[in-house]
């Protein structure tokens, strides 16, 4: 197992703004004001034991978007806490895209996946529309070592401790513990390849039409916002070097 | 099998499980070597069990329980598919509700569940279902694999996810409740056609040369 030092991480937001140039032809437009939270303290933060930024956007002109966060924690120059969301605004269906990566010397945890807001079984169009576009790239990079091990794939058993967590994933989640660098770059690929196909999605997407769905997609969302807003461990380290009012800030544009 | 070793009790086995339940058989399909007996129980409104051999090389089993449709219970499905040198197999209790909104369905059904899909997480080949439209109907505690036989303890090996789930399922059905008004009952109903729809079309798919429609027919 090769140990990554910190200088060597994978610088995240960058990678996927430079190298993978996923916001390329997209106007993205800081988003100031968040579920009436000015948002503006999450860019840049600073204390003895965090640095980074928590950024949440719109796109220029579009009805279409709730918000854009890509972020980073750096944790003591020790580890990285990132993110990115993309979450559509409340008159689309379109399912969240949620990575969560962190990356420390012995491994790199990542969940990546377009989370659905319509219950699939239910809804089979659903899965077919949004969530099948996922299924080449799923079965691509679910080999990465890691993901897969002798023969075993043990993908959605990340969040093992956490059901409520399982409950949100799509069937296609790419989730697990990578160690080697160069397999740390693989996941980086899987992150924006999904990442494309969102936006994809979002060329395609026209608003709700039916109230009855609307509002059973609307339940479904503010759940999964709130399990995650409220239970996510990663939330209890932001409380602890932030405190409780900027805790509810940063969980909310992360999730 | 064509070095003489015998196919997994699959069917005998699972019969010990149902045998729990006060069964009252309902339908029947028989054709040369393939069988499959449908039942009625108590809050359930189909129990179907049988397998069929596909020439020497292949041995399928099924078992589907569908509950009636205004109680709030999963429903079992397991899927078995035996081959000389590799099982392909799926076992799972699948919501009948939207089980990230209903938390307390998820909480009484599937958190139980949690240790045993911890436990054969361990099982040799180990993986996501491979079909797309079957794997989004799963629970959160599917257990599914392609296991090498190596050995002969294999068979068995795999078989134990199948019958330990059955047991659990078993369980849930003596005290699940009625639906919780009609709004629950509307939903459980329409996800339990949602569900029987993607697993049907899924056997059709791959066993249609195999099964024919009235055997498919009976599980469904």
């Amino acid at each position: 197992m090769a140990r990554v030092d910190y200088k060597d991480m994978i610088t995240f937001a960058d990678d996927l703004t430079g190298k993978y140039k996923l916001f390329e032809g997209i106007d993205l437009v800081p988003l100031e004001t968040y579920e009436g939270m000015d948002t503006r303290s999450a860019w840049d933060f600073k204390t003895p034991m965090a640095t980074g930024y928590y950024k949440p956007y719109l796109i220029k002109g579009s009805t279409a978007i709730e918000k854009i966060t890509i972020g980073e924690l750096h944790y003591m120059r020790r580890a990285k806490y990132c993110a990115l969301n993309m979450t559509a605004s409340d008159d689309y269906d379109l399912p969240i895209y949620a990575c969560e990566f962190d990356e420390s010397a012995p491994r790199l945890g990542i969940t990546v996946d377009l989370m659905p807001i319509a219950d699939i079984a239910a809804h089979p169009e659903y899965r077919e529309k949004y969530l099948d576009p996922l299924a080449h790239d799923w079965r691509k990079y679910r080999t990465i070592p890691g993901f897969t091990e002798e023969g075993r794939c043990l993908l959605q058993r990340r969040y093992a401790p956490w059901p409520w967590a399982r409950e949100s994933l799509s069937p296609y989640s790419l989730d697990g513990r990578v160690e080697e660098p160069e397999d740390r770059m693989k996941v980086m690929d899987a992150v924006a390849a999904y990442a494309r196909v969102w936006f994809e999605l979002l060329k395609k997407a026209e608003p709700m039409k039916d109230p009855q769905y609307k509002q059973e997609v609307l339940i479904r969302k503010r759940v999964l916002q709130k399990f995650y807003r409220d239970r996510d461990p990663g939330g209890e380290v932001i409380k602890k070097i932030f405190g409780d009012d900027k805790h509810h800030l940063f969980v909310s544009l992360i999730f | 099998m064509a070095d003489g070793s015998k196919w997994a009790p699959y069917i005998e086995k699972m019969q010990e499980q149902l045998s729990q339940l006060a069964l009252r058989e309902i339908q029947q399909d028989q054709t040369a070597g393939k069988t499959v007996k449908a039942y009625a129980a108590d809050k359930l409104a189909k129990i179907a069990i049988g397998d069929c051999a596909i020439g020497a090389e292949k041995h399928i089993g099924l078992c589907t329980i569908f509950p009636l449709e205004n109680y709030w219970l999963p429903l079992f499905f397991s899927f078995w598919e035996e081959q000389e040198k590799k099982i392909s197999f799926l076992v799972d209790i699948m919501p009948t509700v939207d089980s990230l909104v209903d938390e307390p369905y998820r909480i009484k059904y599937f958190d139980p569940i949690q240790p045993m899909w911890e436990k054969f997480a361990h099982l040799p080949g180990i993986a996501p279902f491979e079909d797309d439209a079957v794997r989004a109907v799963c629970s959160i505690v599917y257990t599914a694999a392609v296991v090498p036989v190596d050995k002969e303890g294999m068979r068995l090996a795999a078989l134990a996810p199948h019958t330990e789930y059955l047991k659990s399922y078993i369980d849930f059905v003596k005290d699940a409740p009625q639906a919780d008004g009609e709004a629950k009952a509307k939903e459980i109903q329409r996800k339990i056609k949602a569900v029987k729809t993607a697993l049907r079309s899924y056997v059709q798919r791959q066993y249609a040369g195999a099964m024919h429609a009235d055997m498919i027919k009976v599980f469904f």
